[in-house]
């Protein structure tokens, strides 16, 4: 080998010889020289990574009313405790936050697997109490005060079934998808309504903060922060007004029904949408819950009959008695089998018709010579028979459900539509042909107030079934609009033009001198309305309303169903008057 | 066929300090995964089959005659090459950066193996060169042939393998006969020009961990974090260290992050303090050296440039892994070698000390 080989060989010897010396010389450093530094640096190496806690975001109306916000508000907890003083600790903390201490050693068995991060003890505690803590801080060695934005609904029970409510995470959702998706088993998250279904965006995104503590768990310095970003807003399609009138319309009526002696009257649901881009304005459903007491009451809510935590405008099922009219009407005039000017009789008489019991019109109520305007004004049961029996249940059947009764309207912003049923030939059960009667007189279905709500909608934009939402924007917290509803129509119905006159005018009646829907007639505006009693056993009738207004230029399709509210024009029509009558007559409404 | 007289030749010093070595990865990888409480030595059998595996690769690799690696050097090329593009392809990317191959049984990291590939194809690039490089362009050959693979790991991305192959090309560049002004010219020019240009190549997450080296405090939370806990680790082990399998030491409590791969040598000199370490490194440089003395022995040139690229390797591997763990190198994720938990870097490292050995050891030309 050559000598310059050689040379440059032990070139390669002195930069590993160097190598080594230089790596030496830097742990000579580090682990003689400034050993007592890094000994003191790992005694106090106690760094801790707080949570700072994101605040949720909003949900506001269609007008920017806050219906959930966040408030300030404060949590306690265990962080570096001393365990040895474990006893003394939770004792003073028991007595200081009145919570029982095997409440507390339940809340530390199931966090502590956490060594450190710190164990939530108790929220949404209140200023006197933090007060209190902090007097006495001395004896409470590791108990830290986090700040904590707590939920808060501002106009309590107002929309709570849309908005839904809040809970703590279970630890059943945590193992499945929380611990995935980065959340802590004392989150709490969206339990119901909107609170629920659009958690992933109403959620914020946690903090943290690095913090040196010392061996007393005090924090020497902070070393380093990433601040919260808050969730986005939901910026819903509810009108806070008109939300607002609907449930103490609601709500009057179902009491004055109450003190008239229906004892049986205590629930009820209200929808309204605009017609014209499927929108709901305002979802009522009662007895209602407030969401921000909702843990306090929950026993009460519970054990309720009435049933106050189901929203049962999309989740209730009912009969929907003459408010199923237009349906068949629409059938008949749509297939041919009757025209605008047919007239049948109605004689009084009670019709038989196989396997079903004799029936005829309400009240034994004679409406002789009736066209099918006339049938639906006077919601003559006996017309409805007759065209029934010649259309047939399955006509019947197909007419309802492109009007999304008995099928889900498509909602999509809130977990929990229900699909409902119609009274219609299926396979492998029995069929009576005299069950057509009952059908078409709308007995024996199952349907959603959303759905009936829907139906008005269909009609009074005559013929266009548009998705029904709720939210109309999520905008993040720096303003940027995130996504964005554009309405969505999902089917459309080519009717005659005939034969949406005849349906239209037909409920425009029923608001008229003589239409079962008369009182009406004395609003500010003009209505199209369908009144509908529901055989509900042996209680009293369910009371119904479909409709829309103003007539000639529909901006709300509404749906009234007072449960056991006797016949239509005692519970919903009260209801429906009252809304309309307040919406339209106060003057302080923006156009 | 194995003779039997070719053993007079093996260097059993270096193969003792690779034993060594790794019976100290062993009982580290031990000591900071005790507290593991399902399986507790996991880790130490993991790595002990793979050790198992990787002599058995080195048996093998020793029983063929090298110049058999002089022949196969352009598949050797075309099939590292081959293996990169697969991997930037196809590769499993769950672990941040595509570096991986999933052959449902095993892993692998194709970047690990391409590093004795390269040494392998360059070195016989360089011996058919050798004594022709008074130009200064003489130079490009080598570097177009490290090129390819280079950038195909720093798009990974992998900043800190494709460097090793930077290395490895001047180191075996230079003992190949190349002028050694030609050489500073190209590392002259490389900084003024490569450097910006790499700069505004790099991924966000590679220019912070540059940036936090010149002052970890920077980024507290992630990567200037792992620096300021492996220091405090290092320097509170002082002289004797906390003993293995100690409680309460900072790798035990959580505090070193990645303390089985990338900062093994953290964890080891907390346990056993300056005087393990120094063994440790000390182990290190005689291996490295032994290298190089094969290097000086070896019966022809291929020989030479195969062992000086794997010393150059090593060194570069030892100096980057340590010196990120005392601070005083950027964090780049290049594996101790025989020391990091991983088993591609390990079989990797065994072939190459096989082929190594295998020099040494066929250095004359046998007379019967």
């Amino acid at each position: 080998m050559s000598k310059s080989l050689h040379k440059r060989l032990r070139f390669f010897t002195v930069v590993v010889v160097l190598v080594t010396l230089v790596l030496t010389g830097r742990l000579f450093w580090l682990q003689i020289y400034k050993y007592d530094y890094y000994v003191a640096k790992a005694e106090n190496n106690r760094l801790r990574e707080l949570p700072i806690m994101a605040a949720r975001g909003e949900i506001m109306d269609r007008n920017g009313v806050l219906l959930a916000t966040n408030r300030p508000g404060f949590a306690v907890s265990l962080l570096d405790w001393d365990k040895s003083k474990g006893d003394e600790i939770i004792g003073l903390l028991s007595r200081l936050l009145e919570i029982p201490e095997t409440e507390i050693r339940k809340q530390i068995e199931r966090q502590q697997f956490k060594t450190f991060a710190p164990i939530r003890i108790a929220t949404d505690v209140s200023a006197e109490v933090v007060a209190r803590i902090t007097e006495r801080r001395p004896e409470l060695p590791g108990v830290i005060i986090e700040a904590q934005p707590v939920r808060e609904y501002p106009l309590e029970t107002v929309a709570a079934h849309v908005l839904g409510y809040m809970g703590a995470i279970s630890s059943q959702e945590y193992q499945e998808w929380g611990r995935d998706k980065g959340y802590r088993i004392t989150d709490n998250i969206g339990k119901y309504g909107l609170e629920a279904a659009w958690e992933e965006y109403l959620r914020g995104q946690d903090g943290v903060e690095v913090v040196e503590t010392n061996f007393y768990g005090q924090r020497v310095r902070e070393l380093g922060k990433i601040n919260p970003v808050a969730g986005h807003n939901l910026v819903t399609t509810l009108d806070t007004r008109l939300q607002r009138i609907a449930e103490e319309a609601l709500a009057g009526v179902i009491s004055e029904l109450r003190e008239g002696g229906n004892e049986e009257a205590g629930k009820g649901a209200v929808v309204a949408m605009d017609p014209g881009t499927g929108q709901i304005l305002a979802m009522v459903s009662l007895p209602a819950y407030n969401p921000n007491s909702f843990y306090d009451d929950y026993s009460l809510l519970i054990s309720d009959s009435n049933h106050p935590l189901i929203n049962k405008a999309i989740s209730g099922m009912y009969p929907v008695g003459s408010t199923f009219k237009m349906a068949v009407a629409t059938a008949g005039l749509e297939e041919g089998i009757i025209s605008r000017n047919t007239i049948l009789y109605c004689s009084g008489r009670k019709v038989y018709f196989a396997g079903e019991a004799p029936r005829g019109c309400h009240l034994g109520i004679v409406h002789g010579a009736v066209n099918v305007t006339r049938a639906l004004q006077v919601s003559c049961n006996s017309y409805f028979f007759e065209l029934g029996k010649r259309t047939g249940i399955d006509l019947i059947e197909q007419y309802a459900r492109n009007y999304t009764l008995g099928k889900k309207t498509g909602l999509q912003d809130l977990a929990g539509e229900a699909e409902g049923t119609l009274l219609c030939r299926r396979e492998g059960e029995p069929w009576y042909p005299g069950n057509v009667l009952t059908a078409s007189i709308g007995q024996g279905h199952a349907i959603t107030p959303l759905q009936l709500a829907n139906y008005a909608a269909i009609i009074a934009n005559q013929g266009t079934h548009y998705r029904p939402y709720l939210v109309q924007k999520v905008v993040s917290p720096t303003g940027k609009v995130v996504l964005e509803t554009e309405p969505e129509v999902l089917n459309r119905l080519d009717y005659a033009e005939a034969t949406w006159q005849a349906v239209r005018e037909g409920m425009e009646m029923v608001a008229m001198p003589g239409g079962t829907g008369s009182v009406l007639r004395n609003l500010p505006v003009k209505v199209a309305a369908k009144t509908g009693s529901a055989e509900a056993g042996t209680k009293e009738p369910h009371s119904l309303f479909v409709g829309y207004a103003p007539a000639d230029n529909p901006e709300i399709a509404l749906a009234v169903i007072v449960e056991h509210g006797g016949l239509g024009y005692q519970g919903a029509v009260p209801v429906a008057h009252r809304i309309l009558a307040e919406y339209y007559g106060d003057e302080s409404r923006e156009e | 066929m194995f003779n039997r007289k070719l053993l007079r030749n093996f260097d059993w010093l270096l193969l003792f300090t690779v034993f060594a070595i790794v019976a100290i990865s062993l009982i580290t990888l031990a000591s900071t995964t005790k507290s593991i409480t399902q399986n507790p030595f996991y880790y130490t059998k993991q790595q002990a089959i793979r050790f198992a595996v990787g002599f058995a690769f080195m048996l093998a690799v020793l029983s063929i005659d090298y110049t058999y690696f002089y022949r196969l050097a352009p598949y050797i090329y075309a099939f590292s090459v081959l293996l990169l593009v697969i991997v930037l392809f196809f590769g499993d990317d769950t672990h941040g950066a595509q570096r991986w191959i999933d052959l449902k049984f095993i892993e692998i990291q194709p970047s690990e193996f391409a590093k004795l590939g390269i040494i392998i194809s360059l070195a016989r690039q360089l011996t058919a060169q050798e004594g022709s490089f008074d130009s200064i362009f003489s130079c490009i050959p080598a570097f177009l042939h490290v090129a390819l693979p280079m950038i195909l790991i720093f798009k990974q991305p992998d900043l800190g393998t494709s460097m090793v192959f930077l290395v490895i090309v001047f180191g075996m560049l230079f003992m190949a006969g190349a002028n050694i002004k030609h050489l500073l010219t190209y590392i002259t020019l490389g900084l003024a020009v490569g450097g910006p240009l790499l700069w505004f190549n790099l991924k966000p997450y590679q220019k912070m961990r540059l940036i936090i080296f010149t002052n970890p405090y920077l980024d507290p939370l992630n990567y200037g974090l792992q620096i300021i806990q492996s220091l405090i680790a290092v320097g509170s082990g002082g002289l004797y260290g906390k003993g293995l399998f100690a409680p309460g030491t900072q790798n035990a409590l959580g505090f070193l992050i990645e303390k089985r791969t990338d900062f093994i040598f953290s964890a080891f000199a907390e346990e056993t303090g300056f005087i393990g370490a120094v063994v440790l490194l000390l182990l290190f440089m005689i291996l490295i050296l032994r290298i190089i003395r094969l290097a000086s022995l070896a019966k022809d040139t291929f020989g030479m440039l195969v062992c000086i690229g794997v010393a150059v390797m090593m060194t570069f591997h030892v100096l980057v892994n340590v010196g990120m763990a005392i601070g005083i190198m950027p964090v780049t994720g290049l594996p101790l070698p025989l020391m990091s938990y991983g088993g591609s870097s390990l079989l990797m490292n065994m072939m190459a000390i096989g082929v190594v050995l295998n020099i040494g050891m066929r250095r004359q030309k046998l007379m019967f």
